[in-house]
């Protein structure tokens, strides 16, 4: 999972694989916007079938690639 | 009286507190004599001021509402037209702003507690807060120490501090956290920006174009400190009670440009127009592919959620110019984003990090002057 979601956030904000460590700060870093985020939203949502709805979501549940994997397990139950 | 201001004012507040301070010591919850505290501040604040009548009347009304869409909620025409009906007294009071017709309309911190009232709504609907008390309600709505000046507490995360229970030792922590940021939040309202009023702006002639770039500067550094001075009274009024009132400014002259400007600037508004305007507008517009270049669901948003802060401020024209130009600001800093690609270097290398600090405190300082109504 951890690897899938790196690969979703290296795709959408041009970045290397190698980068995207799992407490990397996405917003403070410059990788994700506003508009990224829900750009990043919608395709995790694609990606692992599950509903984000990202107008209620916390900013901090996708502020790192760890904090993606723990809100993506939590909705898969 | 005014909230945060005057000798009365701060006898009353510290006189109101000793029984939360007490209370927290010993360990036992505040969260009905919060309540309690907050009644009683409204009624000698809102009484003094001749806006007792006006306050009940807007909490029936605006509980009317919350009750009615509670029992009814589900349907999206539903969430409409709770959300109007929950507006409309703000209206009136901008309204009355401008039109003497609605003049009689006035009411302290309106558009704060709106925007609280409204997000509880938002919620319900979202099912994000699955159930909520009257009494939780309307603690939250009526919640004194951040009426009058914000910042935008957060439903779901103020019912979580509601419900949690501070041991001793974490209500003197949070005790002192409070002493301090109610202490700082004075000397920067009162004494800071007292003095840039009293020795800088009020000495400058009305016109003029060199009075009117040094008022630019001296209003600049007045508003930030009077209004980061009293979202720090307000902060630290909340904590002494156990509610730990999010932050409203984290350093604004070092943004490096507008967006990150309006993620360090009035946080609690901006992230609540983000959350609430920006996110669902760009979100719906993506879902159901509204334009042909996603992007321009961006700029569109930019330019909705700056024009709502705009008229969240007031319908004064000076305030929907300022919408207006934070809206033209945004948008300039997203199609530099995206297609000058030096942008996002410049704003990590030292010494052109520099520049871009100058740029944007210049331009936010601009914005400021526009806010002032000095220009118009």
């Amino acid at each position: 999972m951890e690897q899938k979601i790196a690969e979703v956030i290296a795709n959408l904000c041009g970045a290397g694989l190698e980068e995207i460590e799992p407490e990397l700060a996405l917003f403070e870093e410059g990788l994700l916007d506003s508009f990224a985020a829900i750009q990043l939203v919608m395709e995790l949502e694609e990606a692992f079938g599950v509903s984000l709805d990202m107008a209620s979501l916390p900013r901090e549940s996708i502020a790192t690639p760890a904090a993606i994997a723990r809100l993506i397990r939590e909705k898969l139950g | 009286m005014t909230p945060y201001s005057g000798l009365l004012f701060f006898y009353l507040l510290a006189l109101f507190l000793i029984p939360a301070v007490v209370l927290g010591l010993m360990g036992k919850s505040l969260k009905q004599y919060g309540f309690v505290f907050s009644l009683i501040m409204l009624c000698i604040i809102f009484g003094e001021g001749g806006q007792l009548g006006w306050l009940i009347l807007f909490y029936l009304w605006q509980g009317a509402v919350f009750l009615a869409f509670r029992r009814w909620k589900g349907k999206r025409p539903v969430l409409w037209l709770a959300m109007i009906l929950a507006l409309l007294p703000l209206a009136f009071v901008k309204l009355g702003e401008v039109w003497s017709v609605f003049s009689v309309f006035r009411l302290l911190g309106v558009s704060y507690m709106t925007f609280r009232g409204v997000e509880v709504l938002l919620n319900l609907h979202d099912g994000t807060v699955k159930e909520i008390s009257l009494f939780r309600w309307s603690y939250f709505l009526l919640f004194f120490p951040s009426v009058s000046s914000g910042p935008i507490d957060r439903c779901r995360r103020f019912l979580a501090d509601l419900e949690g229970q501070n041991s001793q030792q974490e209500y003197i922590l949070l005790l002192r956290q409070g002493i301090r940021k109610l202490i700082g939040g004075a000397f920067s309202a009162i004494v800071l920006s007292g003095l840039i009023w009293q020795y800088w702006l009020a000495p400058l002639p009305a016109k003029g174009i060199l009075p009117t770039l040094s008022y630019m500067y001296g209003y600049t550094l007045f508003l930030f400190f009077n209004f980061a001075g009293s979202s720090s009274m307000a902060i630290g009024t909340g904590y002494i009670l156990g509610i730990q009132v999010p932050e409203n400014f984290n350093q604004p002259f070092f943004s490096v440009d507008m967006k990150d400007f309006w993620a360090r600037w009035h946080i609690s508004l901006s992230g609540w127009l983000r959350d609430y305007v920006y996110t669902r507008f760009v979100m719906a517009s993506l879902k159901n592919k509204r334009f042909k270049n996603p992007r321009t669901a961006s700029y569109i948003g930019y330019i909705l959620t700056m024009m709502t802060m705009g008229l969240w401020h007031g319908l004064a024209p000076h305030y929907l110019l300022y919408g207006a130009y934070h809206s033209a600001l945004m948008c300039l800093n997203e199609y530099l984003d995206l297609h000058w690609k030096p942008f996002k270097k410049l704003k990590r290398q030292v010494w052109s990090q520099l520049c871009c600090v100058l740029v944007t405190f210049h331009l936010f300082a601009f914005g400021l002057l526009i806010f002032s109504g000095r220009l118009l």
